[in-house]
């Protein structure tokens, strides 16, 4: 929906300020996995074995295993994210909220995986009894996902 | 009649003397009835006493606590030379082939290291053969039994944790005993051993034997059983009334349990040796104390050394009498080969080595008196003392060996060097893993063995300029008003306190430098600057910012504050610096991951928690403006001795009259606090430039760095700007200096001069801000 307005005022803006810099274009972005993010980084195989932690109910093995991994891969989203989802799981939702503010600001450029993780913040506010900062959270997520529409 | 009387006489004596036996019969008899009841009673009271006592014996298991294990993957920064390092402090022993747990072989660049596998909350590690190749100052390639490509080495113990009382042990049951061991123990202190019923008229009578032979108490005759329960039940005095009762108990203990069980007690309990007020229990704690090992990897000569301690720990030192020591060894090694537990070969090899002792002092357990502190009291948090001294937790710390013992050689040269008497000055080392708040070294003390004062943690010092940058983070919280640039008057100024007197804060050079940057104020630490930007902001302001980057101490809203008279210990400033090193993310400091029970299951962890505390924009500034007092500033010396890719920041510190010496600094995966001063207060007489910035150069410098982030956030831009700081400006432009700006600080105006800044892109992101 705004694409166009924002296309207008990008041309205004343009106009405007003089600025020989052209917008990013929109191109298609490549999605962001566990792949993407820690591709050749044995932090990689550490993060299989805390899935299959977490599939099995292992709830310590599986904070370990990807607490190592972070170790070997400080700047990983995709880490922070995973331990947000696990603190969640564990029933705690404030330190799955922090994990996760923590994993957006190491986010790649990337809308869809940022209104993942804004979902998952909004997941957190939810059950820690904060409803306006869930829907707050939500409506960064949907904004994302309709920048991407 | 005389015969009469003569008989009669006679008869009078012997109803007398029948009287008289009549009477003694019957006093006998009672006595042994009684005796016998009573004894009776005794021994029901003593098996009772004695199952009871041996079911629910508690062993006395203190919590240990170990180092993070080391982690082997291709690309980790590990040099072959600490590589090697890391195997002797865990006392590895080269040996062609490694053939077991605990060895290890050097084939060039490549270490066939055999582990010794532990566990772990994610289940640990096997014992396993890993090939760990080494080159350019990393592991190059690693290949290990399950062919994957993470491996670790067991964690090195440091310490163990016994609150109240003193008995230390570390229980290894009877299947992972040594048998030669056991073989050695039976030959020498009760070769009845598996025969006798707990008492050994056999042993007793050869003990008498040899002790006449030579004409004193050489042999006690006590079998393994009445040992044991001397060690167990009885105290060690030497009483009549203990010999008693000794005897009984162990043909009672021999009633009720197998050899096996007395014997795996035996062997747990037998007390080796003291260590300070530390009571040394069982051969497994033995192993380690005395050489550094655990029990299954001691060589035969090793084990007759803990054999020969059976027969008194103090007279048979190996450490203060060696050669007495040896000599009960070799004894102990000949005996174990009459009896054919060993053959004459191994006998006569072994008893040339020598005893093989590790010296006290350079054992892992007791080097890092500092950071088991940290433990200890983060611990005794959670846990009662008497869980922490029983239960036999495994406590799996933070502490990274190659950093604690890089920081103590940090400290440690540059005090020799600028306090070569040695008596003068003392300091204190905090090493973080800032990301996920680790504590990885913890020095409080130039002699850092030392137990006692433990600065890290106790010294409350007034921290100085290291308080700057909370100054500065505060003016930037309020971007329409300031940015870096901002000019600030770098003047004489006068506050007037609340108790009537006038604060006149000086220079460190003693001059003023007019209107400076913000960012100058910060990078030459500029006292007369940072205090009229404080007084502007208001030191409640400061405050607020201090307590929101977790600063939990109370810090009164006074103006001194504003050039750091608040009084912390080093942990504490380790503390709200992290979140200036994680670009705005505050994680409680921890020394402890896991806790995992005597078996290896895990009870409790100690997750990594984190909370957003400063925004994005404002932590990348700061952090930018800590960079250039590195590159340009007060902390320029680090250059000369970090590579000059590395982008690190820091702040120094320097107290009135220079009591204390400060740098607190990080790149982006090392934060560390460097504390320099005297423990009477006195002035140290060094800056935090010249008293503690070396500490950290030459620190860091050892570590394994990665460079703090470049590229600024979004809402952040690279903007010249002119001298004044009111305009934007150009490349080349005179006086333009180029500063990261938040975008509501970026002015409209332009010098004119050069090219303009890149402002339509600050206002396209504010556009589209508005529909984001």
């Amino acid at each position: 929906m705004p694409q166009g307005p924002v296309r207008l005022i990008f041309l205004a803006a343009l106009l405007v300020s003089g600025c020989s810099v052209m917008p990013p274009a929109e191109e298609a972005q490549t999605p962001v996995t566990a792949d993407t993010e820690l591709a050749g980084s044995p932090a990689l195989s550490l993060l299989e074995r805390a899935d299959q932690a977490r599939d099995q109910g292992r709830m310590a093995a599986a904070g370990r295993y990807l607490e190592r991994a972070l170790t070997m891969a400080p700047n990983s989203s995709w880490l922070y994210r995973e331990l947000a989802l696990l603190r969640l799981e564990e029933g705690d939702p404030a330190g799955a909220e922090g994990l996760a503010r923590r994993a957006l600001r190491l986010a790649p450029d990337n809308d869809a995986y940022r209104a993942d993780l804004w979902e998952l913040v909004a997941a957190a506010r939810a059950e820690q009894g904060d409803p306006d900062g869930a829907d707050a959270a939500r409506k960064r997520a949907e904004s994302l996902r309709r920048d991407r529409a | 009649m005389a015969k009469k009387a003569k008989t009669s006489k006679k008869r009078k004596t012997s109803a007398k003397q029948r009287q008289r036996r009549w009477w003694s019969w019957r006093f006998i008899g009672k006595l042994a009835l009684v005796g016998l009841v009573l004894s009776a009673a005794g021994l029901v009271y003593l098996d009772a006493y004695v199952r009871d006592r041996f079911d629910s014996h508690v062993w006395q298991l203190p919590a240990r606590v170990y180092a993070r294990p080391v982690e082997l993957y291709p690309g980790r920064v590990l040099s072959r030379n600490d590589m090697l390092k890391l195997l002797e402090l865990m006392r590895y022993r080269r040996a062609a082939g490694a053939p077991t747990p605990g060895s290890y072989t050097t084939d060039g660049n490549t270490l066939v290291i055999h582990t010794r596998g532990f566990r772990d909350s994610d289940g640990g590690e096997p014992s396993e053969r890993l090939r760990v190749s080494l080159s350019g100052g990393r592991v190059s390639g690693l290949s290990g039994g399950d062919g994957d490509s993470v491996a670790r080495l067991e964690p090195l113990q440091i310490g163990s944790i016994h609150p109240g009382h003193t008995e230390d042990r570390v229980f290894v049951p009877l299947d992972r005993v040594p048998p030669l061991l056991v073989q050695m123990l039976i030959a020498t202190e009760d070769r009845d051993f598996y025969d006798h019923h707990g008492i050994s008229p056999r042993g007793l009578a050869r003990a008498m034997v040899a002790n006449v032979k030579a004409g004193g108490l050489v042999q006690g005759g006590s079998t393994l059983t009445q040992q044991l329960v001397k060690n167990f039940w009885l105290t060690q005095d030497r009483t009549l009334a203990r010999k008693l009762v000794e005897m009984p108990m162990a043909v009672l203990l021999e009633l009720h349990y197998s050899k096996e069980q007395i014997l795996e007690a035996y062997l747990n309990e037998v007390y080796l040796g003291q260590d300070g007020n530390r009571a040394i229990h069982g051969m497994g704690l033995g192993a380690q104390f005395y050489f550094g090992r655990p029990l299954e990897e001691l060589e035969p000569h090793q084990l007759a050394t803990l054999v020969a301690l059976l027969k008194g720990p103090s007279y048979y030192d190996p450490r203060r009498n060696p050669e007495r020591a040896k000599s009960r060894r070799d004894t102990v090694l000949r005996v174990a080969r009459d009896e054919g537990a060993l053959d004459d070969q191994a006998f006569q090899r072994y008893k040339e080595r020598d005893l093989e002792v590790v010296p006290r002092g350079v054992s892992p357990l007791y080097a890092f008196p500092a950071f088991i502190d940290l433990v200890r009291r983060q611990l005794a948090r959670d846990y009662p003392p008497e869980v922490l001294g029983e239960d036999g937790m495994r406590i799996h710390s933070t502490l990274d060996v190659l950093a604690q013992l890089a920081s103590e050689s940090a400290l440690r040269d540059h005090l020799n060097r600028i306090d070569g008497s040695g008596d003068r000055l003392n300091g204190s080392v905090v090493v973080v893993a800032p990301s996920q708040g680790d504590v990885l070294a913890l020095v409080s003390s130039r002699k850092p063995r030392d137990h006692g004062y433990n600065r890290a943690l106790d010294a409350v010092r007034p921290i100085g300029s290291l308080v700057k940058p909370a100054v500065m983070l505060t003016a930037l919280e309020q971007p329409k008003r300031y940015s870096l640039a901002t000019p600030v008057p770098d003047e004489p100024i006068s506050v007037s306190l609340p108790n009537g007197t006038t604060w006149t804060p000086q220079n460190f050079s003693g001059e003023s430098h007019g209107p400076i940057p913000m960012l100058d104020a910060l990078v030459h630490s500029r006292n007369q600057a940072t205090v009229q930007l404080g007084m502007d902001l208001g030191p409640g302001k400061v405050v607020k910012t201090l307590d929101q980057l977790g600063v939990k101490r109370k810090v009164p809203a006074y103006p001194s504050i504003l050039l750091g008279s608040i009084n912390m210990t080093p942990f504490e400033v380790a503390m709200w610096y992290q979140p200036l090193a994680t670009g705005g993310f505050a994680t409680p400091l921890r020394s402890i991951t896991d806790v995992l029970d005597k078996n290896g299951e895990p009870l409790a962890r100690y997750p990594v928690e984190t909370r957003e505390v400063l925004d994005s924009g404002p932590a990348f500034l700061i952090q930018w403006a800590m960079q250039q007092v590195i590159n340009d500033g007060t902390g320029r010396g680090a250059r000369k001795v970090l590579p000059a890719d590395l982008r690190v920041a820091g702040k120094t510190g320097t107290s009135d009259e220079y009591r204390d010496a400060w740098f607190a600094g990080f790149s982006g995966n090392h934060l560390a606090v460097v504390w320099v001063g005297r423990d009477n207060n006195q002035s140290a007489r060094v800056t935090g430039a010249t008293g503690a910035l070396p500490v950290w150069s030459q620190l860091m410098a050892s570590l394994p760095q990665t460079s703090l982030p470049e590229a600024p956030p979004p809402g952040v831009e690279m903007v010249w700007m002119d001298p004044a700081g009111d305009k934007t400006s150009g490349e080349g432009c005179a006086g333009a200096r180029l500063y990261p700006m938040l975008e509501a600080s970026i002015p409209e105006k332009s010098d004119g001069c050069g090219t303009v800044h890149k402002a339509g892109k600050g206002v396209v992101d504010w556009f589209k801000g508005l529909f984001n």
